[in-house]
């Protein structure tokens, strides 16, 4: 009845109006017309639907974006929606020209794809290529940019084996074992430049990570395409006000995971019960030493600053960083001091045509790399021995090494500089046609400088008492020089052709020279007058051992030329090509030149009428591709016959000179390791890109497997010859997912999670003229000269274990082995070759990781999972010291726990591999954005953070995680590891 | 728009020229070796060639930590053995199973090893002897003479290797020249045996007689070694008798006429310690072929094999070892206690330090902080357990080694003993032998003298009396015992069971004789049959 009155009455005044005042002016409603645009690329948006809320007034765009529409006096938003785009409310106030821009909710697909020698747009992109970019960036702070990306990058392995140790760096591997002996790791290249040393990359300096992962993309890179292609993009500057960056935390390590070794008061109470002799609780056995701890730097605290200034024009911009980090480890005498800069300046002149881009960079660093290991000679040294002598010396015996004592008694330091350049200047020759030369230098040198004191306890036993003094330095450097031509056409407006061409020429070299003296007088002038020792005398004095000298220098060159096509129809359909012709001088006379062909096809399944009814995808991409890479990881001079030094001899005149023999057997054969593979992937997109992914699958196969086979001896020299011979196959999935399970305006929760799994087999290892039946990986080292506990066999997997069955102890705790038949046992002596078999397997079958960013009003957290499954470890650790034998030196005190009944010496079985699988807690960050609203401060960040915080494993013997997981050694334990630590950091970022 | 496209052309035109001169050439440029296309240039380059397969001898030949002819001879025989002691020595079972002769034609180490390292070094001796023929001597400043003189000698040590490759393995290919022919076949042991008497046959007139110049290097001397040898064991090894040959050879060498290491002529060493010595290569008048040895520039590593991890102490020197191979249980009392060779060459007891003599030399492992007693049991003493077999030692257990003694750290020539390979010593017992075998295995008046000669040297005068050996006494059974106790430690122990017929039918301590004729062999390594067709397994593998 209300309604129906008000109704009345409006229409009522509606007259009253309509009487009173012009027509022209007021109607009952008016007209708004507007524009609706692509919110980043800003092209004109079609059919997008422009509703007036609360009403079912509504219209569609036209082809140029523009629409009108009759909004009632009434009305105070337009409601504007299309598929892909995030939906918008607009205001409609007084203005009758609205400008509309609408963000894609497949943002990423416009996203630029560093694909070697160009870029592509994501939504063209046909292979498998992953993109990391710096928010998604592990937090806690890095000491390698890779740990950057750990966990981050599907079938992407990257393992610290050196754990938290300043000095150490990471080992990588992508999509399982590729190669016997040529280099695992995947290609770097940094802005361009082929092998990019990884310690020009600050973390704050990183813009993104871009790892072609697949043989379709890598072969652009062909020769060092198999173990994939890591490209990365540093930040540049950006037109608009000048900005400045600064970057900190501060970081302290403690100690987690200690191996359990008996302590003084451990090894006293098996004194006291007659396990250890009495003599060992007294006289020089009368003290209680940690060994462990006193290696221990408990007041590490690293620190890290990072000071950026950019900005820049339409037409130029420049970025440039300073930096200083002081990374301390949790060893005593272990660190890494290192500042340098990054210069990066982009400029277009001559009406755009001719663009530059030039980055200079340069890492100055002293790394302290005495301290970090000795773990294993501290953890069996007898705990009831002092560290100094009564006298206040330092007290050496002559079973194990009193580290303590050497990190005070010796010195070994490293300065080093590493320096890049690089420009790449491109001229428009005419619309379309862009020529393009890149051209690089790397350099990177380094002095290694070391001194043991002429008491330290090294010179006390090997060197006369008269110290040792090393020098030594090496230089590497990097040439690349690689023009480019590109031809980019639209043809009938649906056709859109991109041709690259170009020629890559890269020439590396590498000198060294050291040299080592003894026998000096005192330490006043360590290494650094090291003529003045006494073991440059004709005959040096007793004791003192002659000075040694050598220097070195190798250079190899790659050449290529390679072109690429890419094609695009109507964005459904894409096609690329890739061929490269590329020789290296490391390979035989025979065989340097190689092809490496590739092509990939990508469908964009929802630009296809008969998907048009689908809803729940806004993007579903299918791709495919097969491509051929290669491997010249290789050493220099493979294919020589070079003569090796064989000792020195008398000769009839008296003196003693070296003599020379072939050292190797020639080989003009010898070519590339090439690995062919097949990719299918699917990109997928759903519900307004609340959750998105990727799945790829791959298989891959390495032909003419580079190994050192037997060969006939006789009638050859050497009993192996280094040729290619066998094959690797590996297979696997890949699955990436993000999703956005809460999406509000003070509370956001993103996800991010990735998977794979792969198997690796040894095809063959044979061919008509080498055989070999197996191939032995992963000695085991220790006590007991165990040998290797990795058997490949042809048709069999990577990383088996092969060993004994361990069938139990006897009564005297003697070892007990399985027979072949399984039913009968015997022990060591009565085990032969044939009762032994597959054991386990050390490379891990399932990788994960699962990071969630939570954002709660200023509040931002993540917390970041990884987890490897499926896997063995061996405990050597377990194996050499959790066993009686070794008293009255120490011992685990699994040695009287889960193997008390052990009473027999070293062997290797199962007994000793264990699951190795684990999840960790890797992360956990909570930062803090301030609402800045002055002038002064663009924007603030606090952040606290914790690293490895967590781990979840049934693994008995040291952190999981730092077990090397790549390569064909994988799964063996370290008898004496870096320890495994638990990081604090917290950090500041300001923008102003 | 046209000058761009004029531009272009001529920077593409550029580029190409340039490619095509300089941007396609991958040659590789090797700064810091040698290669063959450049070596043979000099006197001292060839010469760095033929000297070559002499360090690689010292590999295989003496003690030097690998495992080789040396190691493999001596740990299957009834003298030596190296035990696991408590956590060392385990080592993949490769010593527990060369003392059981329970070796296997895939054994990665005590097969395949000897085989690598002599094969090598067979190369080594082929690669100079074809390249040194091939070159212009004028270039390279030396004789036709010095060339000939060099190829023979080559040729003479490449014998020796076939003969030390047929004692082990009996029927092997036969390859003179580096990469042919592919796929060698096996040959018997007759026609090894046929090819090496030819060899130094044809070669002995063309070296130089021996001289204190060729100290360590292959002369004549050397030859009639070999011959000696070859014909001492021709009828093990081809099933024909050769004593007068044997004994010929040795005449040649005991006459004097084939040179000796010093100026003062070829002759028994009266000091059993002098051929032993780190002055062995400047006074031993009975060394016929040797390892030259100066230490820092080339050393004997018999410290690897035999030293403990303490020993430096015990003899005032720098290096120790792996505490590895020792007397086996019984060994030391075959020695009377008269015998100085018991004290001079074998170290027991408790153990002091040489520089401070009263200062006790401690144990490692089970003795640590306790002094070092070698005693002659292989038995776990700290346990009071009293078995006794390959699995049960300790740090201490066996009669150690002190046959070369390297001297103290500040000698002029510390340990720079020449490791000897033949010396006069053993070419009187060589030639004893014939004489008996020829004899019906009844020892002659001048075998018995030949014998009593050397076995003099090791004991006092006042003790020699009752240790002379008579016809009656000295029984074949009797020279064996006698070799053994001369020729310890130096590599022969197993051709010597052998050709005694005591090698596989004998027990000693933890051994027990397999009575497999066919262990007399070691097995073809499988590795080398699995790449070449040609090659015949051993009967019995």
């Amino acid at each position: 009845m209300k309604k129906k009155q008000a109704s009345l009455m409006r229409r009522g005044m509606q007259l009253l109006l309509l009487l009173l005042l012009s027509c022209q002016l007021f109607s009952q409603t008016r007209s708004v017309t507007g524009k609706v645009t692509d919110a980043k690329e800003g092209q004109p948006l079609e059919s997008v639907s422009v509703r007036i809320k609360g009403a079912s007034t509504a219209t569609q765009t036209k082809a140029d974006g523009s629409f009108s529409i009759q909004v009632p006096p009434t009305a105070r938003y337009l409601e504007i929606s299309s598929v892909g785009y995030e939906p918008q409310e607009v205001q409609i106030g007084s203005s009758k020209n609205l400008t509309i821009s609408l963000i894609s909710t497949l943002a990423e697909l416009q996203d630029v794809v560093v694909v070697g020698y160009g870029t592509q747009k994501r939504k063209d992109v046909t292979s498998a290529v992953t993109t990391v970019k710096s928010e998604a960036f592990n937090q806690g702070g890095a000491r390698n940019a890779l740990d950057l990306i750990q966990g981050k990058v599907a079938g992407l392995a990257i393992t610290r084996t050196g754990s938290s140790n300043p000095n150490s760096g990471v080992s990588v591997q992508l999509r399982g074992v590729t190669s016997i002996t040529g280099s695992l790791s995947p290609l770097i290249v940094i802005d361009g430049i082929p092998g990019g040393n990884l310690d020009l990359l600050q973390q704050d300096d990183v813009e993104s990570f871009d790892v072609l992962k697949d043989g379709s993309a890598a072969a652009i890179y062909g020769t060092r395409g198999n173990g994939g292609v890591i490209l990365v993009t540093t930040k540049k500057g950006k037109a608009g006000a000048a900005q400045y960056d600064y970057s900190n935390y501060e970081r302290r390590e403690y100690m987690t995971r200690r191996p359990d070794f008996m302590t003084a008061a451990d090894y006293r109470a098996k004194i006291a019960d007659g396990t250890i002799a009495a003599q060992y609780g007294t006289g020089i056995y009368g003290y209680n030493t940690d060994f462990f701890d006193a290696l221990i730097n408990h007041d590490n605290l690293s620190q890290y600053h990072n000071f950026a200034a950019s900005g820049g024009t339409a037409n130029s911009n420049y970025r440039t960083s300073v930096y200083y980090n002081d990374f301390q480890g949790v060893a005593l005498q272990n660190n890494r001091k290192q500042y340098g800069i990054r210069l990066n300046i982009n400029q277009k002149g001559m009406n755009g045509k001719l663009t530059t881009q030039i980055d200079l960079t340069t890492n100055f660093n002293k790394a302290n790399t005495l301290g970090g290991g000795g773990w294993e000679n501290q953890l069996n040294r007898i705990p009831t021995l002092p560290i100094y002598n009564p006298d206040g010396t330092y007290y050496y015996y002559a079973n194990t090494t009193n580290e303590f004592a050497r990190l005070n008694m010796q010195s070994a330091k490293r300065g080093q500089q590493t320096s890049a350049g690089d420009v790449r200047v491109s001229y428009e020759i005419i619309k379309g046609l862009k020529a393009s030369v890149f051209g690089s230098i790397q350099r990177d040198s380094y002095i290694d400088n070391s001194y043991a004191k002429l008491l330290s306890e090294v010179s006390i036993n090997s060197y006369g008492g008269g110290g040792r003094a090393d020098k030594s330095t090496t230089l590497n450097i990097n040439y690349a020089l690689e023009p480019t031509i590109e031809y980019r056409t639209i043809i009938k407006n649906n056709h859109t052709i991109t041709l690259l061409g170009g020629y890559s020429y890269q020439y590396n070299v590498s000198e060294n020279f050291s040299v080592t003296n003894y026998g000096f007088v005192n330490d006043l002038t360590n290494e650094n007058n090291i003529s003045i020792g006494s073991g440059l005398a004709a005959i040096p004095p007793p004791g003192i051992p002659r000075a040694s000298i050598g220097s070195g220098k190798s250079d190899d060159k790659l050449i290529a030329f390679f072109g690429r096509v890419n094609y695009n129809f109507s964005d459904k359909y894409n096609l690329q090509l890739i061929l490269r012709h590329e020789g290296s001088s490391r390979f035989g006379i025979n065989n340097k030149w190689a092809d490496f062909p590739a092509a990939s096809v990508a469908w964009n399944l929802m630009k296809e009428k008969f998907m048009s009814k689908v809803t729940l995808f806004e993007n579903l991409k299918l791709r495919a591709g097969v491509g051929v890479t290669g491997n010249s990881g290789i050493p220099n001079y493979q294919s020589l016959v070079t003569l090796g030094t064989g000792g020195a001899y008398l000769n009839p005149d008296g003196t003693w000179r070296q003599t020379y023999g072939p050292g190797n057997n020639p080989n003009p054969d010898l070519k590339w390791e090439k690995k062919t593979e097949v990719n299918i992937g699917i990109d997928f997109s759903m519900l307004h890109g609340r959750f998105g992914g990727s799945i790829d699958l791959y298989q891959r196969k390495t032909n003419d497997l580079l190994f050192n086979y037997s060969t006939q001896l006789p009638p050859f020299i050497q009993s192996t010859i280094y040729t290619n011979v066998g094959a690797i196959q590996n297979k696997g999935i890949e699955l990436t997912l993000h999703g956005t399970l809460v999406k509000h305006r003070d509370f956001n929760w993103n996800m991010f999670a990735t998977a794979s799994t792969g198997s690796n087999k040894m095809v063959s290892f044979s061919n008509a003229v080498y055989s070999a039946s197996f191939v032995e990986f992963g000695g085991i080292g220790g006590f007991g000269a165990l040998g290797n506990a990795i058997r490949t066999v042809e048709g069999g997997n990577l990383g088996d274990f092969y060993g004994k069955r361990f069938a139990g102890f006897d009564a005297a705790g003697k070892w007990l082995f399985y027979k072949a038949d399984g039913k009968t046992t015997a022990n060591f002596s009565g085990i032969t070759g044939s009762d032994l078999t597959v054991i386990g397997n050390g490379i891990p079958k399932y990788y994960v990781s699962w990071t969630n960013d939570i954002t709660y009003k200023n509040f931002d957290f993540r917390l970041f999972f990884r987890g490897r499954f499926g896997y063995k470890i061996l405990n050597t650790m377990d194996i050499s010291y959790g066993n009686k034998i070794y008293l009255p030196n120490n011992v685990l005190k699994s040695a009287f726990g889960k193997n008390a009944q052990l009473n027999d010496t070293y062997q290797y079985s199962d007994y000793y591999l264990e699951s190795g699988g684990f999840l960790k807690l890797d992360n956990a960050t909570i930062g803090y954005r301030f609402k800045m609203n002055n002038s002064y401060i663009r924007s603030l960040r606090v952040y606290a953070s914790g690293t490895n915080l967590l781990t979840i494993t049934r693994y008995t013997g040291n952190d999981p995680d730092f077990v090397n997981d790549n390569g064909l050694g994988a799964g063996i334990d370290s008898r004496g590891p870096y320890p495994s630590t638990r990081q604090i950091t917290i950090g500041v970022n300001v923008g102003f | 728009m046209k000058k761009n496209i004029k531009l272009f052309r001529c920077a593409v035109f550029a580029l190409f020229v340039m490619c095509i001169n300089s941007c396609t050439k991958l040659d590789e440029t090797v700064y810091s070796s040698f290669i063959t296309d450049n070596f043979y240039n000099n006197k001292t380059e060839v010469l760095s060639a033929v000297l070559r397969p002499y360090t690689h001898t010292n590999a295989w030949i003496s003690s030097s930590g690998q495992v080789g002819y040396w190691r493999v001879n001596e740990l299957a025989g009834d003298q030596l053995a190296w035990p696991v002691k408590g956590v060392d020595g385990q080592d993949n079972g490769n010593w527990i199973r060369l003392h059981y002769h329970s070796w296997i034609p895939d054994d990665p180490n005590i097969v395949w090893d000897p085989w690598r390292l002599m094969y090598t070094g067979i190369g080594y001796c082929n690669d100079p002897i074809a390249n040194i023929g091939k070159q212009d001597i004028a270039k390279m400043g030396i004789s036709q003479a010095e060339k000939d003189g060099f190829i023979a000698e080559l040729k003479l040590l490449r014998a020796f290797y076939y003969l030390k490759l047929m004692d082990l393995y009996g029927n092997i290919p036969i390859v003179t020249q580096v990469g042919e022919p592919l796929s060698p076949p096996t040959a018997t042991r007759a026609e090894v045996f046929k090819f090496i008497e030819k060899e130094i046959k044809d070669n002995i007139d063309k070296v130089p007689v021996l001289s204190p110049g060729l100290r360590g290097r292959f002369s004549k001397a050397g030859a009639y070694a070999m011959l000696a040898e070859l014909y001492l064991n021709a009828e093990k090894w081809t099933g024909t008798q050769r004593w007068d040959d044997c004994v010929a050879a040795c005449d040649a060498l005991i006459t004097g006429s084939a040179g000796s290491q010093v100026a003062s002529g070829m002759a028994l060493d009266p000091n059993i310690n002098t051929t032993f010595s780190n002055t062995n290569g400047q006074t031993s008048k009975e060394i016929i072929f040797s390892i030259a040895y100066q230490n820092p520039d080339f050393r004997g590593n018999f410290n690897s094999d035999f030293f403990h991890f303490n020993q430096k102490f015990i003899y005032d020197g720098t290096f120790n070892g792996n505490n590895g191979i020792v007397l086996i249980p019984g060994v030391y009392d075959k020695y009377k206690s008269t015998d100085l060779r018991k004290s001079n060459w074998l170290l027991i007891g408790a153990q002091f330090y040489l520089a401070s003599p009263t200062q006790p030399v401690l144990g490692f492992r089970e003795y640590t902080g306790q002094q070092l007693v070698f005693v002659d049991n292989i038995r776990k003493n700290k346990t009071g357990s009293l078995v006794s077999d390959m699995t049960q030692g300790e740090e201490n257990s066996g009669v150690r080694f002190n046959k070369y003694k390297p001297g103290k750290q500040s000698d002029a020539r510390y340990f720079s003993n020449d490791w000897s390979v033949y010396r006069l010593t053993s070419i009187y017992f060589a030639k004893a032998e014939a004489l008996m075998r020829k004899n019906n295995g009844v020892a002659t008046p001048a075998a018995v003298d030949l014998i009593n000669t050397c076995k003099q040297r090791a004991f006092a005068p006042a003790d020699w009396i009752t240790e002379a050996y008579t016809p009656a006494t000295l029984t074949l059974n009797e020279l064996l015992d006698e070799r053994g106790r001369e020729f310890i430690f130096e590599g022969v122990r197993r051709t010597d069971l052998i050709r005694f017929d005591k090698f596989v039918n004998t027990a000693w301590w933890d051994h027990t004789p397999s009575n497999d004729k066919t262990k007399e062999l070691f097995p073809i390594p499988l590795r080398q049959i699995a790449v070449n067709t040609k090659l015949t397994q051993n009967p019995g593998y």
